[in-house]
């Protein structure tokens, strides 16, 4: 299954789609650190918690549109054709369904630690800040859940209908625009401009309300969930 | 012919498509978000919510829907993969280039039916300030012109990628940053342009000029990378590069890309509309320049020609030296930055006028040489389309306005600005003649009045008036004219014609009334300069106002018919008004001393002060602390807690653009937001609102030195008996 992996990894990013996406993101990244991270959130410093996952919930949508994209490699109709071979082959296709998503899995993580590393030298660069383990828990919480939860919801509606993961890449920049409950903060940003505000002190240290937790937990169980539910539903054409 | 037949064919193509139907639907429904939920422009106007706003959003939701089409229709052939055959029997540059024009044919016929469907819808929300010209180009600015934008845009991605995935997902960043990241850049935001309002009464020529032109340099950019794109169409197998260096081979394809991109480069770069003046606010460079030893002026001339069609102004300014230093001399102007100095004479030999390339506060640093002598006239004839300072860019642009409706010529617009001369022992004397449309009333902004001079038989008029100021302001438009007495004096209340019904239905004659009998009562009559008269003079919907000694300005939207139908606004409607009259009192009546960057002390803290304790007498407690106090709170608590105030070491550290920028934002808070409270807190500390009254009074009234007349922080703080520690806020 490693072979296997390796393969369907160096498929996934060693082609146009992955450079593409990667030059977008940093593109756009370095826009969003310039005009926007600079003035920092809330109050605090842009290299806080608070403006860095500002940053990243910024950059959300388009890695959200990045992992769809991933699997539409392996959901297309194209895709559909050459699983008659695949099939064919010896591989468990529950095993081979994992080990697809596990590839998919981490070109989306390359493309968030893309955006992080910008991150990292921007700072570096105005600020001359390298404190980057305090940064670490905000990245997880704002990027881990969503992304998860593209791959597995994506994984899912992409056997359903593959077109459907098209219409279901718009949903992160339509939440932006939704003026979502506190506990959802975090699906549009809005938690790290209004939530520091609310704690009554300057520049606090990052934390999160139980309801954010949660919903962030359910977030990611649902996309746990949905990965191995997508891949038990690989069965062998007989 | 043939290409003439495939585009009607591609076209019929298109528009039979159920996707297309859908796009053109949704398009033709996307103006009710800018009724609803997507409302940029926030001016209370009846065109701007009517208008202007559902015209923005159908411009933003229109093209990202047409860009998807775009992606949609381009990648048919290959996701149904008939694209090698299809390219065997028609060259796929044609291909390309048709299905551009048929969607761009799509685009126009969208925007030309969500015209037709909203007419009547716009007709009846409107009301009677309604107008077609208004209508057609709001909807072809801000909607028509923002579709074939995202068309090119999506069809270059495409082209250069051949994927829809990537062409999508380069569609959304840069979606993504025209609408927020860029949004502080009224160039950049190519999908939703900086409209803050359009005027119901007057004119909207200069914003629609802005917007057309940034659509149109966008159109240009975008024309131009679709070219390049369109260069980069695969053919014979080969790579985008390949491909490229082949069709590159007709030169004219090349050069068409260079020649859009070019011109959109220079478009930008050269944008007419807004100046580069230094973006620290607190730079007064040009106001301390050391005046000219030995040199005064005696008198100035101004002769105006306004272009009402054009929106330019042609003028001769000839100024009266005399120079008692036995030596030449050189005269600073500070001059509007979209004007040119045409020619400079002294006493009729050409002298050298030199543009330094220093910009600030709206003005561009210009020196003349002046030959040694002890009179000299210099003539300047200057001219062109007058620029706005770039603070207003994104906030409020659309200024100056010069039409056959309305006209607003201000200081360094209406003519080169004396810097570094003093002036003679009777100030300046100046003369202005103006000639400007028959239907224009003009109206000089401060206790001049203009005189009919002549009447030419185009049916234009020539106006004159004189004044002794150092600046000048003049205003002009189809006005209507009533006398308010009150407070002992008469004011000359100026509106426009078209707002008569709403000025009426508002009371803004007695809201004037109580405001002036408010001020004379608490704090003393006004000094009598203007013959007893002060002129109230309506403006063009704009971001503030301001007041000079004998006149006050009035916003537009300080009375709308929206605000009279919004019953939950209550006293909100006028408060630019309330502001502007009392600096008659706070500013003009008393001056302030000029307060250091770091001090916030000046006209406008007790201005601020005195129009809340207005608003609380005419609309009540409540309505003043949530409409003032609570505001000024808030931005008192946001301006000591921002991270670079607290930190300044790092604001130091940032590139000096950055932090200008970061300066300029935090600027106005202490004079506006943290010197009423700590007028507040004297109040309070004072014993209440009658003894705060009384020593404004004291102050008001108190016998002026001639050679200090200025009101001091430390006045303030000597008449109250307190500290200026006291008045921290803590």
């Amino acid at each position: 299954m490693g072979k296997i992996f390796r393969y369907e990894c160096r498929r996934l990013l060693g082609n146009r789609l992955f450079a593409g996406l990667g030059l977008i993101l940093l593109a756009y990244g370095w826009q969003v650190l310039r005009r926007v991270t600079l003035l920092g959130v809330a109050h605090t410093a842009p290299f806080s918690p608070w403006s860095f996952g500002d940053y990243l919930s910024r950059m959300l949508p388009l890695l959200w549109m990045g992992a769809l994209f991933f699997l539409t490699r392996f959901t297309s109709a194209e895709a559909r054709r050459a699983a008659v071979l695949t099939d064919a082959a010896p591989a468990p296709p529950r095993q081979y369904a994992m080990v697809r998503c596990a590839a998919a899995l981490a070109g989306t993580a390359l493309l968030a630690l893309a955006c992080l590393a910008e991150a990292a030298v921007f700072y570096g660069r105005y600020f001359g800040w390298r404190q980057w383990g305090t940064l670490l828990l905000p990245a997880a919480v704002t990027l881990l859940p969503p992304l998860l939860f593209a791959l597995g919801s994506g994984w899912l509606l992409g056997r359903l209908r593959p077109w459907l993961l098209y219409p279901w890449m718009a949903l992160p920049f339509l939440l932006r625009a939704l003026p979502l409950p506190e506990a959802l903060g975090l699906w549009n940003g809005s938690f790290f401009t209004r939530y520091p505000l609310s704690l009554g002190t300057l520049d606090p240290a990052f934390s999160l309300p139980a309801a954010v937790r949660a919903a962030q937990l359910a977030l990611l169980a649902a996309g746990l969930l949905a990965l191995p539910a997508s891949a038990a539903g690989s069965r062998r054409r007989l | 012919m043939r290409a003439l037949d495939r585009f009607r064919r591609e076209l019929g193509r298109l528009l039979r498509d159920r996707l297309t139907g859908l796009a053109v639907l949704l398009t033709l429904l996307s103006p009710l978000a800018g009724l609803t939920v997507y409302r940029p422009a926030a001016a209370d106007t009846m065109l701007t919510r009517f208008l202007a706003n559902p015209a923005l959003a159908g411009g933003v939701i229109g093209s990202l829907l047409f860009g998807l089409l775009a992606v949609y229709t381009l990648d048919r052939a290959r996701r149904s993969r008939v694209d090698v055959l299809a390219d065997a029997a028609v060259s796929p540059l044609t291909t390309a280039l048709v299905r551009l024009l048929a969607l761009l044919t799509a685009a126009v016929l969208a925007t030309a039916l969500t015209m037709a469907v909203w007419l009547p819808v716009s007709l009846h929300r409107i009301g009677a300030v309604f107008r077609g010209t208004d209508y057609v180009l709001a909807y072809a600015l801000f909607m028509g012109l923002a579709l074939p934008l995202s068309i090119l845009a999506a069809a270059a991605a495409y082209q250069f990628t051949r994927r829809a995935d990537l062409s999508l997902a380069l569609l959304a960043a840069f979606a993504g940053l025209g609408l927020t990241v860029w949004s502080d850049s009224w160039q950049l935001r190519w999908l939703s342009p900086a409209v803050w309002a359009l005027s119901d009464d007057f004119s909207n020529d200069r914003l629609f000029r802005t917007v057309a032109y940034q659509r149109l340099t966008w159109l240009a950019a975008l024309a131009g990378v679709w070219a390049v794109s369109y260069l980069c169409i695969r053919r014979y197998g080969k790579g985008a590069l390949g491909s490229l260096a082949r069709n590159a081979r007709r030169v004219c394809r090349p050069a068409v890309a260079a020649a859009l991109l070019a011109c959109a480069a220079t478009a930008y770069a050269a944008q007419p509309f807004f100046d580069h003046s230094n973006l620290d606010l607190t730079a007064q460079a040009l106001f301390e320049l050391p005046y000219a030893e030995g040199l005064s002026c005696l008198s100035r001339t101004y002769q105006l020609f306004p272009d009402t069609d054009a929106g330019t102004l042609t003028g001769r300014a000839t100024y009266q030296f005399r120079n008692t230093s036995g030596q030449g001399q050189t005269v600073a102007f500070g001059v509007n930055p979209g004007y040119d100095l045409r020619s400079a004479t002294a006493d009729g030999a050409a002298v050298s006028a030199v543009r330094t390339g220093y910009e600030e506060s709206g003005m561009a640093l210009w020196e003349v040489s002046l030959p040694a002598g002890e009179t000299a006239e210099l003539t300047l004839e200057y001219g062109g389309f007058p620029t706005d300072w770039n603070l207003t860019a994104v906030a409020t642009p659309g200024e100056p306005e010069i039409s056959a409706d309305y006209l607003c010529l201000e200081n360094e617009t209406l003519a080169p600005y004396l810097l570094n001369v003093l002036p003679g022992e009777d100030g300046f004397p100046t003369t202005t003649e103006i000639t400007l449309p028959g239907s224009m009333t003009v109206i000089p902004f401060g206790t001049s009045r203009a005189e009919l001079a002549a009447e030419h038989p185009d049916g234009t008029r020539t106006w004159r008036y004189t004044s002794h100021n150092a600046g000048g302001i003049l205003y002009a438009g189809d006005y209507v004219r009533e006398d308010i007495e009150a407070g002992g004096i008469t004011v000359e209340f100026y509106y426009g014609r078209r707002h008569q019904a709403v000025m009426e239905a508002a009371g803004a004659v007695e809201a004037v009334a109580t405001v002036i009998d408010y001020c004379t009562a608490h704090y003393g009559p006004l000094p009598v300069s203007a013959g007893g008269t002060l002129k109230l003079i309506q403006s063009r919907v704009a971001g503030g106002g301001y007041a000079t000694d004998g006149a006050s300005l009035l916003n537009e939207a300080d009375f709308t018919a929206a605000n009279l139908a919004d019953t939950g606004k209550g006293g909100g409607a006028g408060e630019v008004m309330i502001h502007e009259l009392v600096h008659q009192w706070w500013g003009l009546g008393r001056m302030f001393d000029e307060a250091g960057p770091d001090s916030p002390w000046s006209a406008e803290g007790l201005t601020c002060y005195t129009s809340y304790r207005i608003a609380k007498e005419l609309y009540g407690e409540a309505y003043a602390r949530e409409a003032y106090v609570e505001l000024w709170q808030q931005e008192v608590a946001d301006y000591y807690q921002n991270f670079y105030v607290r930190n300044p070491a790092y604001l130091a550290s940032l590139p000096e653009a950055d932090r200008a920028a970061i300066a300029a934002s935090l600027y106005r808070c202490r004079q506006y937001a943290e010197m009423p409270l700590k007028l507040l807190r004297a109040e309070e500390l004072v014993g209440g609102e009658a003894a705060m009254d009384q020593i404004l009074r004291e102050l008001f009234t108190r016998e002026l030195d001639p050679l200090n007349p200025y009101l001091t922080y430390q006045d303030f703080l000597d008449a109250c008996g307190l500290t200026e520690e006291e008045l921290n806020l803590g």
